[in-house]
């Protein structure tokens, strides 16, 4: 048959509309694959006449593929296929992106910026299990062993921490920029630069941006500002950064400042670094007051929440509570404004340096812990770049499903899928390295400019993060118990993360690769997993997962969190929840649930303390709920079906998801599902007249 | 007047932790059983009215938890019903304070001996007394005839300052009228802290409060200004939720109005 007999008109992904010409069907298999040209050949006939029988007029390219694809498989060349295969997606489904808002990620808003990050993020992500990982781990992520986080993100890094040193010192100078601006001489460029910077950031990273010590590297700037400029100031930064709702998919930079009351000691002795990148002749040690001027400021403006009284959701502050923390002039007093905070907006993040541990925290509770050599770059401080490549977690109660209640069985199976996510990790450090290696033409340009002889992405310093999901459901099907009802319970799950822990010593050692545990934050992944467990694993499952298996709201408990909706002293919260972070070297956190109460200031001070001194406690932030109005814009404590102000019925959720504040209309079904459960502590919170009796 | 044994101590609840009790600190909570007063809007019923069948916790287990919290809790808030009714209230206090604990009481100041006796004998370190309402009318808002002149000398001893206090009113629509709450906050104007508190709807000693509406919240706001200006000193006055904004008084309120309705 001759192609000129074939009265077909292809609509192409060029946009035009073409006269059938079969050898594009042999190139493209050619050109895309390892098929030999006999067989290419014979292929395109056999699709011509499959379309010509169907006497069909209008084709489109996409079609043809598929079809040529269907032929492939019955030719049995499943790996031409995979070469040849097209990514996309369903009218369907794009129709229903546009259209609804996307529920993936709270921090993602519905628009139209925010949809073509979706789209990009489903081609991405197909990219990704097809061509960046191999079979065995992609099908992993596909059943629900394991979960590779932000696919739609292969290109990038998982999250950082960064230094303001770094713009200091060498102004905003970025690859392929407009214009190059040298360092700032004023604090209002400086935080400029500041947000810019981290604005580019964003578009490099998949997650969080966490900016270290930033009270303190903005020291030398604020020194002879007048207190109304300093709180002007304060009032900028955190209003910059909590309404560029407008960068990536139109969501906010998901932004951390780490704020210390003390100097640290890592930065006692360091040179200051001044208006113009020059060396002010002192160290930070002596810009103390100042850097306590604009942490006192910045807290006074995350007190007085936005204009319609909410919390920020963005800047999250973080606040080392250390040692010399308790030797620091004026720590009680600081203290208190924090707590204050804590209680009446939320977003205090209280993170436990005990000892002589140093370290930058972010993300939703990643941490990167600074050793030896970091310490020794801290004399430097705009070498201190951090970040973690990729985040990859295990589903545990499906290992607990399949470990038919034997411990050697369970733990090999924990090893297993642990190395799974090894080779998952190697996958993707090897994809990195390939875009790294393109430097400034690459398509990461900006995380390999050199400005202090070393590439801005120090990729030796690199981790990988290995998170855990459902520890408790685990040990709920492996032992009968959940952690909080046994002692045996409880040990067994601390077992269980001494094990993960144990591997990822000798994974670091064995691979040269700085594998890390984390908590996962799971935000949609807790949901994930126990729907696919109720699916592959019912009807055993359905006892375990929590939430409300008819409405769909179902989830695992987050990392290794005990059940939240389980009453029980905060104390005991911490302490228990307390026992896994030694363990868990990125970073944990423990949540208190606060609901509508509003617990005195001096209280969760006294609390901080004593979790310092008494626990071994990571990390611990009070979640309060709010109801904000659209109509009136005023905003109430608790979560509400109306206004308390004007009754309108036009209101908005406000708490936090995982790691950050949001909407609650945001949120996936299995959040939903845990929102309702939280105990949200109501007897230890609320004052005696609104509560009935404990024991009652 | 009401009165148990000096042998037994009524403790029908315990909160081990606490984080508003005492506002400037951690406390534990204990709950006694049994209240001499009867104010309609009680969220404590049970401890009120069903407090004879409720089992007793027994004081060794009160001991015991104490004492397993006590790096991070060193303070107890003795509460009710009403704590001054029962005459074991000085074994029970005693013990704790044996246990190195600081005391708070609440009470509802009907027992001014008993209050004057435990702060001679440095039993407690806080106090904080409910007033229910103006005392001119104070039989509606506890719901039984009470002799005032305790009331009053509860408030004058409390107000010498012997010991740390606090003062505390709960306002509820429809029986208090927005100047009942001024009209208190000039009776005790010197005071050092006087709180309001929102009437929650719950299940309430009287049912047909359970079912009413709070106060708006703008309300409550105004009503803390206010009490705000008329306090001497203005400290904690109205926790932290007070705006100084808006604050105009409303004298003609639909709401206020209709108190005669349930009472």
């Amino acid at each position: 048959m001759e192609t000129t007999d074939l009265n077909l008109f292809v609509r192409t992904s060029e946009e035009s509309i073409l006269n059938w010409d079969r050898s594009k069907i042999s190139d493209a298999l050619i050109r895309e694959t390892l098929i030999d040209r006999d067989t290419a050949n014979e292929l395109s006939k056999e699709v011509e006449q499959q379309i010509r029988k169907s006497g069909i007029q209008v084709i489109t390219a996409p079609l043809i593929r598929e079809l040529v694809n269907a032929r492939l498989i019955e030719k049995g060349l499943e790996s031409t296929r995979k070469m040849h295969t097209r990514l996309g997606m369903p009218l369907y489904d794009v129709d229903s992106l546009i259209l609804h808002p996307n529920k993936e990620n709270a921090n993602v808003p519905h628009g139209p910026e925010a949809t073509n990050l979706t789209l990009a993020e489903g081609i991405k992500k197909e990219y990704a299990l097809l061509s960046v990982f191999s079979q065995e781990v992609g099908d992993a992520h596909m059943n629900g062993d394991i979960h590779l986080h932000d696919l739609g993100f292969i290109d990038r890094p998982y999250c950082s921490g960064q230094s303001l040193e770094y713009i200091k010192k060498f102004g905003l100078d970025l690859p392929h920029s407009l214009s190059m601006a040298k360092p700032a001489k004023h604090p209002e460029v400086l935080l400029a630069h500041l947000v810019k910077f981290a604005a580019a950031l964003q578009s490099h990273f998949a997650g969080a941006i966490g900016w270290d010590a930033i009270n303190i590297f903005f020291a030398p700037y604020i020194e002879g500002m007048s207190d109304a400029d300093v709180r002007q100031l304060a009032q900028m930064l955190i209003f910059e950064f909590s309404q560029q709702a407008v960068a990536r998919g139109g969501q906010a930079i998901f932004t951390d400042i780490n704020i210390y009351w003390e100097i640290p000691k890592h930065f006692v002795d360091v040179p200051a670094i001044g208006p113009g990148g020059t060396y002010t002749g002192k160290t930070y040690g002596e810009y103390e007051k100042a850097a306590q001027r604009f942490a006192w400021s910045l807290f006074e403006v995350f007190k007085e929440g936005d204009g319609a009284g909410r919390p920020f959701f963005f800047p999250k502050p973080i606040v080392h509570i250390t040692e010399k923390f308790f030797h620091t002039d004026g720590y009680m007093d600081f203290l208190n404004l924090i707590c204050d905070v804590a209680a009446d907006k939320g977003n205090t993040y209280y993170v436990f340096d005990r000892g002589e541990t140093a370290k930058i925290s972010e993300c939703c509770r990643l941490s990167f812990k600074l050793d030896e050599q970091d310490l020794l770059d801290a004399k430097e401080p705009w070498k201190m770049r951090y970040c973690a490549l990729q985040n990859v977690s295990l589903n545990l109660p499906r290992i607990a499903y399949m470990a038919k209640k034997d411990d050697t069985k369970l733990l090999n199976l924990i090893t297993e899928r642990f190395l799974l996510t090894v080779k998952a990790h190697k996958e993707k450090r090897a994809f990195m390295e390939k875009l790294l290696s393109l430097g400034e033409n690459g398509p990461l340009a900006l995380l390999t400019m050199n400005r202090d002889g070393s590439p801005y992405l120090r990729f030796n310093h690199a981790s990988h993060l290995v998170g855990m999901v459902g520890l408790n459901e685990m040990i709920q099907i492996h032992t009968g118990e959940e952690m909080h009802e046994s002692k045996k319970a409880l040990k067994f799950g601390i077992r269980v993360i001494a094990h993960m822990n144990l591997l990822t010593e000798k994974i670091r050692r064995q691979e040269k690769m700085k594998i890390v545990l984390e908590q996962t934050p799971a935000e949609s992944t807790s949901y994930r997993f126990a729907r696919l467990d109720l699916r592959y694993f019912s009807p055993e499952s359905g006892r375990v997962v929590k939430g409300d298996i008819a409405s769909g709201e179902v989830y695992y408990t987050n990392s290794t969190h005990l059940n939240v909706k389980y009453a029980m002293n905060p104390i005991e919260r911490v302490t228990t929840e307390g026992l896994f972070h030694p363990l868990i070297e990125a970073g944990s956190i423990s949540h208190i649930w606060l609901g509508e109460a509003q617990p005195s200031k001096e209280a969760i001070a006294d609390f901080v303390i004593k979790t310092f001194k008494y626990t071994t406690s990571d990390q611990i932030a009070f979640s309060p709920e709010f109801t904000t109005c659209n109509k009136c814009h005023r905003t109430s404590r608790g979560l509400a079906d109306t206004c308390s102000f004007c009754g309108s019925a036009d209101v908005d959720g406000i708490t936090r998801i995982t790691g950050y504040f949001t909407k609650v209309s945001s949120w996936n079904k299995g959040k939903l599902g845990e929102l309702k459960d939280r105990y949200r502590n109501i007897d230890y919170f609320s004052t005696s007249e609104k509560r009935k009796v404990a024991n009652e | 007047m009401l009165c148990t044994g000096c042998d037994q101590f009524p403790i029908k609840g315990l909160i081990e932790t606490s984080f508003l009790d005492w506002k400037e600190r951690l406390s534990s909570v204990i709950f006694l059983g049994g209240c001499n007063f009867r104010c309609p809007f009680c969220h404590n019923k049970e401890l009120v009215l069903e407090h004879a069948t409720m089992e007793d916790m027994p004081v060794e287990y009160l001991i015991a938890t104490l004492r397993k919290y006590k790096n991070w809790i060193d303070s107890v808030v003795v509460s009710g019903g009403e704590p001054t009714i029962n005459m074991s209230l000085f074994g029970l206090i005693g013990q704790l304070k044996s246990e190195g604990m600081h005391v708070k009481l609440d009470t509802n100041g009907s027992n001014p001996s008993i209050l004057k006796g435990l702060v001679n004998d440095g039993l407690i370190d806080c106090v904080a007394m409910d007033v229910k309402g103006p005392l001119d009318r104070y039989s509606r808002w506890c719901g039984i005839n009470v002799d005032t002149r305790r009331i009053r000398e509860s408030i004058e001893f409390i107000m010498e300052g012997a010991i740390d206090y606090e003062f505390r009113m709960t306002v509820v629509p429809f029986l208090h009228q927005e100047d009942d709450v001024y009209e208190v906050a000039s009776f005790i104007k010197d005071a050092k802290k006087f709180f309001i508190q929102e009437f929650r709807p719950d299940s309430t000693l009287n049912p047909a409060y359970a079912k009413m509406q709070p106060f708006s919240s703008d309300k409550m706001t105004r009503i803390r200004t206010n009490v705000a200006e008329i306090m001497t000193r203005d400290e904690g006055v109205c926790e932290t939720s007070m705006r100084k904004y808006g604050a105009v008084r409303e004298k003609t309120d639909p709401v206020m109005q209709g108190e005669s309705l349930i009472g």
